[in-house]
Order: structure tokens, then C-alpha cells, then sequence
């Protein structure tokens, strides 16, 4: 049997053959490669290759590579700080399932971060229904972030996503908030009565007999 | 039959001097051309290749295990790009497109201002995120950044990091500073 082998064709075979190697090497972020030196760089990727197979979103962990590096930080603090986010991405994914976004996992991760536990968070979750819960739990980290305590914090997120509060409305507690707090108000009071207000307007009010 | 084998047992006797003649022959061909290693690959050049049927399946059985982790590679890329997908069919639609966002800062004694978040990978060299001093000690920058959830900070004089005042506070352990959030949304 006699065949013209071009090996050129060859070449263009192996090639083809070799995407799949190939794209895993794409997958890799040049950022990283870039700004971390080797041996951070091979951690970090092993946590990233491990969140990918655990279908959890990988761009929050190179980011957080990436944000590391801006900062100065070591290698060591690089890797613990990307490894516990993708613990807090995991435990995120846990309560709120395989269908939430990414943006929501990585708000869910922050607001564990911030001390929420798992519990507030399901109960959050289950408030929000099928809207987005990425903006009451910005609101509920950043509450936190402030002095609130975390039951108080928790408690009046979630009545002010019972109450469906939109996203808008949310922003500005949220202003209002931070106002109160910055001129000495206590946290816990400013966060409680502000949200009562929001929450009173958001029930129809009765017809007048 | 037996005529043919009598003539191929008579010994054939080669001239003296045919060797001779040969190594000649061979001497006044052209010398053979260099080849360069593009000219080996794309010269067409005729083999003769014999291949048994076993060989022929067993090559065959290698690309279908490539071709189907090729396959199982693709899925897991289809999957996670799913996710998203998943939770947009619940929630209002989002667009790819980014939206426009004004971040501002007031540092009066600032001489350089940038922004910096996960929307362009914490780059305090980015060229679309250099706030303006626009006079009075505020700076501003408006840049597209995509609809979802970020984190980002300011960087005063490419030292010193600033979380946005006016914006939700993330907690940040693992650094010890905190940053600002910013949720985008698709503009109606």
C-alpha cells in the first residue's frame, strides 16, 4: 500500500490531538505568571485547578492572586488567602446550591469572611427567592464591616428582602447607614431604624374605613 | 518448465569492467541538493507504508480516547459557563456588555489617584482607571466595568490604599485591609 504522508498534516494531526493539553495550559491565567513567582504561582494554580473541577467559579481566586500581588504580599499569605476563599466559595456554594451565580458566591464568600454563618446566609437565601441575593449580602457584609453585630446585621437584611426591597432602595440604607454611623449614631440602632422605615413603606398601607 | 531452469542455472558472467562503469554513472549525477528542515516538511515525498489491520485499531482506539477527553474537557467548560445561565433564567436578564461607573474620591493632598478592583485585575497602572483631579481635592474616573459583583480600592500616590467612603465595606481577613464593593447592574 503506498500513501503520500505530508508531514506537515502530521504536525496539523498532532496538533488538533493535543487541544485539550492545550487548553488546560490556556486556562491558566498569564496574570498570574506574571506577577507570582514559581512556586506561589504552582500553588496557586493547583487551587484554582481544584476549584475548576469543583465547578465553583475560578476568576475570584485569580483575582485574589492578582490583588495580593498589588499589595506586596508574600507568597505564603498569597496562597492561604486564595486557599480560604476557595474554602468560604465552597462552604458559599453549599448553602445556596449548584445554581447560584458566581457574583453570589463571591458576595456569599465575603459575607462569610465578615463572621455571617451559614444559617443566616440559607435563611437569606431562602428570602430572596428566585431574585439575585448579591446586593443584600454587599449590604449585610458591609453592616458587619461596620460595628453592627451579626444576629442584628442578619435579622435586618432579612426583613428588608422579605419585604422585597429592591437593589436601589438597598444602596441607599445602605448610605444611610454609614451617615448615621459616621456622625456616632450606634450601629445597631441606625441599622434597626432605618430599616424599619423601609420595611413600614413597603407594606400597603390599609383603605381608610 | 525444465528449458526455463536449465538457462537459470547457466552462470552469467558480468564484463570486467562494469563496475567500473557503474561508479562512473553514479559520479556524473548532479550533486544532491540541501535540504532545509521547512523543504522535509512540505516537499511531498511517496512512502510505502505497510500497516497491519491491528495496528490500524489500535490508532484508531487512541483518537477516540483523545477525541472523547477533548470532549469531556469541552463539557466541563460548557458546564461552568452553564452556571451563570442557570441563575440568569431566575433572575433579571444581565447583559455582557459593561456599564459606566463614576468612582470618586476626595484627597486633597493626592498627586495621583487610580482604581483598582477585580474588573482590571488590581492593575494600578491601568490606563482607563486614572481618576482626574477635576479641583477642590476630587478625583474622579468614569470607566466600564462588567455587570456582577466586585471589590475594589483606591491607590493614593501608588502607596497607600483607600477603601471607597461612600460604598459597602468588605471585611478582609486574609490581607488585613479593607476593600469597597460595588454591584453593577444592567442599566434598563
Amino acid at each position: 500500500m503506498t500513501r503520500y504522508v505530508p508531514l506537515v498534516s502530521i504536525a496539523l494531526t498532532l496538533s488538533v490531538l493535543a487541544t485539550p493539553a492545550l487548553r488546560v495550559a490556556a486556562a491558566q491565567d498569564a496574570r498570574l505568571a506574571e506577577r507570582l513567582d514559581k512556586v506561589t504561582l504552582g500553588a496557586v494554580n493547583a487551587i484554582v485547578d481544584s476549584a475548576r473541577a469543583a465547578k465553583l467559579p475560578t476568576a475570584p481566586l485569580v483575582d485574589r492572586a492578582l490583588e495580593g500581588a498589588a499589595r506586596g504580599s508574600d507568597g505564603d499569605r498569597i496562597v492561604n488567602a486564595v486557599h480560604q476563599l476557595s474554602l468560604r466559595m465552597r462552604a458559599a456554594r453549599g448553602v445556596f446550591g449548584p445554581s447560584a451565580s458566581a457574583d453570589e458566591i463571591k458576595a456569599a464568600a465575603a459575607a462569610l469572611d465578615a463572621g455571617v454563618g451559614q444559617r443566616d446566609l440559607a435563611r437569606l437565601h431562602s428570602a430572596a427567592g428566585r431574585r439575585p441575593a448579591t446586593m443584600p449580602l454587599a449590604v449585610l457584609t458591609d453592616l458587619v464591616g461596620r460595628g453592627v453585630p451579626v444576629p442584628t446585621a442578619a435579622e435586618v437584611v432579612l426583613q428588608l428582602t422579605r419585604a422585597r426591597t429592591s437593589d436601589s432602595e438597598l444602596a441607599m440604607f445602605q448610605r444611610n447607614v454609614r451617615g448615621d454611623i459616621d456622625r456616632g449614631a450606634d450601629p445597631s440602632v441606625a441599622a434597626t431604624t432605618r430599616a424599619r422605615g423601609l420595611v413600614a413603606r413597603s407594606v400597603p398601607a390599609k383603605p381608610l374605613e | 518448465m525444465r528449458n526455463i531452469a536449465r538457462e537459470l542455472r547457466v552462470p552469467i558472467h558480468v564484463s570486467e569492467s562494469f563496475d567500473a562503469r557503474v561508479m562512473d554513472a553514479v559520479r556524473a549525477l548532479p550533486p544532491h541538493r540541501r535540504t532545509t528542515l521547512w523543504s522535509r516538511l512540505t516537499t511531498p515525498r511517496t512512502r510505502t507504508v505497510r500497516v497491519s489491520p491491528l495496528w490500524w485499531g489500535l490508532a484508531a482506539a487512541g483518537i477516540g480516547v483523545l477525541a472523547a477527553l477533548g470532549a469531556i474537557d469541552a463539557y466541563s467548560d460548557v458546564n461552568q459557563a452553564a452556571q451563570p445561565l442557570v441563575a440568569a433564567l431566575s433572575a433579571p436578564q444581565k447583559a455582557e456588555r459593561p456599564e459606566r461607573v463614576q468612582f470618586v474620591l476626595v484627597a486633597p493632598e493626592a498627586k495621583k489617584v487610580a482604581v483598582v478592583g477585580d474588573f482590571n485585575g488590581w492593575d494600578s497602572r491601568h490606563a482607563q482607571y486614572q481618576a482626574q483631579h477635576r479641583g477642590g481635592g476630587v478625583w474622579s474616573v468614569t470607566a466600564a466595568v462588567p455587570v456582577g459583583h466586585h471589590r475594589y480600592s483606591f491607590v493614593v500616590d501608588d502607596s497607600v490604599w483607600v477603601a471607597d467612603p461612600y460604598a459597602p465595606r468588605v471585611v478582609d481577613s486574609d490581607y488585613g485591609v479593607a476593600n469597597s464593593a460595588l454591584v453593577v447592574e444592567h442599566q434598563q
